[in-house]
């Protein structure tokens, strides 16, 4: 029982790395959401021609020319937010197979595990049922909050048409808050599989 | 000795080079001295090649740098002229908060305006160092072409040697002239940007607060000394009027810009504009001017970057 608890462990901090990369995409996907946010702002300012003063109304196509590339580096700028979203489903995808193979340890097993043997604890090591449980809840969360940033990027290109800062910052907002992972949830979680780590 | 008659409209996408159409050489080199005048070219070709890469990078940081400082300026101006209707709390009982905030403000945007118009100087002595980079890429014989002796310089010193070999390719498949059509549309890019970042620094130094004109620039004046002669380098002073000519954007005509100088202060909007335009850079096609030093660095077997 305790070297399948040990097995466990190892898992978790395999989905710590995960998470791990996680954060470092967010980071990414948050300042790149911004940039494109701050893009499609600007676009609205530049799509007015009463706006280029000065002398650059004097230089022939000058508003055009400006939209062309602005929108180019917009569509840029959507792209790479595209990329940092595939490499979060490469994540949500490792988290899965952590969680399928720690399923499959109790339950593919020769040895049908009573629910009694799951929930024995030994000491302030987790039971079976706390680690399969933990797995499948951290599992949960970042698959949702994957599908969330998804709609949220979607939103975002839709908005590129008629854009408004409000929305735009709403937007954001969610896509910093991230509702569907709440830290103290996971901290919790970890605590309890390391319980023996904080003692 | 001008090689290049850049006043001449053309549109550089047009322009590819051919290696198989050679330019019409008076005197072809004979076989011999071509074997001579190669490695020397080639040299020469290398050199001039790594110099205008070298350049383009420091187009870019004076680029940025004046970037951040028109930036600053748009800042504080802006800060100077929200200033009456700040919110000062406790602060407004103390006597000349508003004058003093306000100078203190005035003498910084006075140091960005300084600060800009030096970056400003930065990319206009990069430009005319392309410019004369793209056009030493000749090689030249010295002296007597009989002479068993041969040497080669940067300029010509007889007139009926073209200083491109004949025409024979340099490396591999270019002749000196594909190298410089290539090294032309990438100056040509730069200076049509150039010209714009003028026009936008003449607009940001006359942003001023209080009076309108008093700080107000004019686009036919000289920014510093000496300007105008550079600008003539570049091709971006007229002839007629020795006022530096309007900019336009590539593949454009310059006709006489109908320019309505309101007297109006610009708004935050406005200023956005021009920042942007300065940081987009409409008339450098990146990714052509990635695409040349690819093809040069190809071709003369030597990384540009």
């Amino acid at each position: 029982m305790e070297a399948m608890v040990k097995k466990y462990q190892q898992r978790f901090r395999k989905v710590r790395e995960e998470m791990e990369t996680w954060a470092h995409l967010q980071s990414l996907l948050i300042s790149q959401f911004r940039m494109a946010s701050s893009t499609i702002l600007r676009l609205q300012v530049l799509q007015d021609s009463t706006n280029y003063g000065g002398g650059l109304n004097g230089v022939a196509h000058i508003q055009e020319a400006v939209l062309l590339k602005q929108m180019e580096s917009l569509q840029k700028r959507l792209l790479s937010i595209n990329n940092t979203m595939e490499q979060f489903h490469g994540t949500v995808l490792s988290l899965g197979r952590i969680h399928r193979d720690g399923r499959q340890m109790v339950k593919g097993g020769s040895s049908q595990l009573t629910v009694k043997q799951l929930q024995q604890r030994v000491g302030v090591k987790p039971s079976l049922a706390d680690c399969v449980d933990g797995l499948m809840l951290l599992q949960d969360m970042h698959c949702s909050e994957y599908l969330l940033k998804s709609s949220l990027v979607s939103a975002l290109s839709e908005l590129t048409l008629k854009p408004s800062a409000s929305d735009l910052g709403s937007l954001q907002q969610i896509l910093i808050d991230q509702p569907n992972i709440p830290k103290e949830e996971v901290q919790f979680i970890f605590d309890i599989i390391f319980a023996e780590e904080i003692c | 000795m001008e090689a290049l008659s850049p006043a001449t409209p053309y549109t550089p996408k047009s322009t590819n080079p051919n290696p198989q159409t050679p330019t019409q050489s008076p005197s072809p080199l004979a076989a011999s001295s071509a074997r001579l005048w190669r490695p020397t070219a080639q040299r020469n070709l290398r050199n001039q090649w790594s110099k205008l890469a070298s350049l383009r990078q420091q187009w870019e940081s004076a680029s940025s740098s004046g970037r951040a400082y028109a930036t600053l300026l748009v800042n504080s101006y802006l800060s100077i002229k929200y200033m009456p209707s700040r919110e000062l709390g406790v602060l407004s009982d103390m006597p000349d908060i508003l004058k003093k905030a306000s100078q203190k403000l005035l003498k910084q945007q006075e140091l960005h305006r300084s600060k800009l118009l030096s970056s400003y100087k930065d990319m206009v002595s990069v430009v005319t160092n392309m410019v004369k980079t793209s056009r030493s890429m000749r090689c030249f014989v010295k002296g007597s072409s009989n002479s068993p002796l041969l040497q080669f310089s940067g300029y010509s010193e007889c007139n009926n040697d073209p200083g491109d070999g004949g025409g024979i390719p340099v490396f591999t498949f270019w002749s000196i002239s594909c190298f410089e059509k290539v090294a032309e549309e990438l100056v040509h890019m730069l200076i049509l940007e150039l010209n714009l970042k003028r026009l936008l620094v003449v607009d940001l130094l006359s942003v001023s607060c209080k009076v309108p004109t008093a700080n107000s620039l004019h686009w036919s004046e000289e920014l510093y000394p000496g300007e105008f002669g550079d600008l003539s380098m570049c091709n971006l002073l007229s002839e007629e009027t020795c006022k530096p000519v309007y900019p336009r954007l590539n593949g454009q005509k310059s006709d006489k810009p109908t320019i309505r100088r309101n007297h109006q202060q610009p708004d935050h909007d406005v200023l956005q504009v021009y920042l942007t335009t300065w940081r987009i850079e409409v008339n450098i096609d990146t990714h052509r001017v990635d695409e040349i030093f690819a093809e040069v660095g190809e071709e003369i077997h030597c990384r540009l970057s």
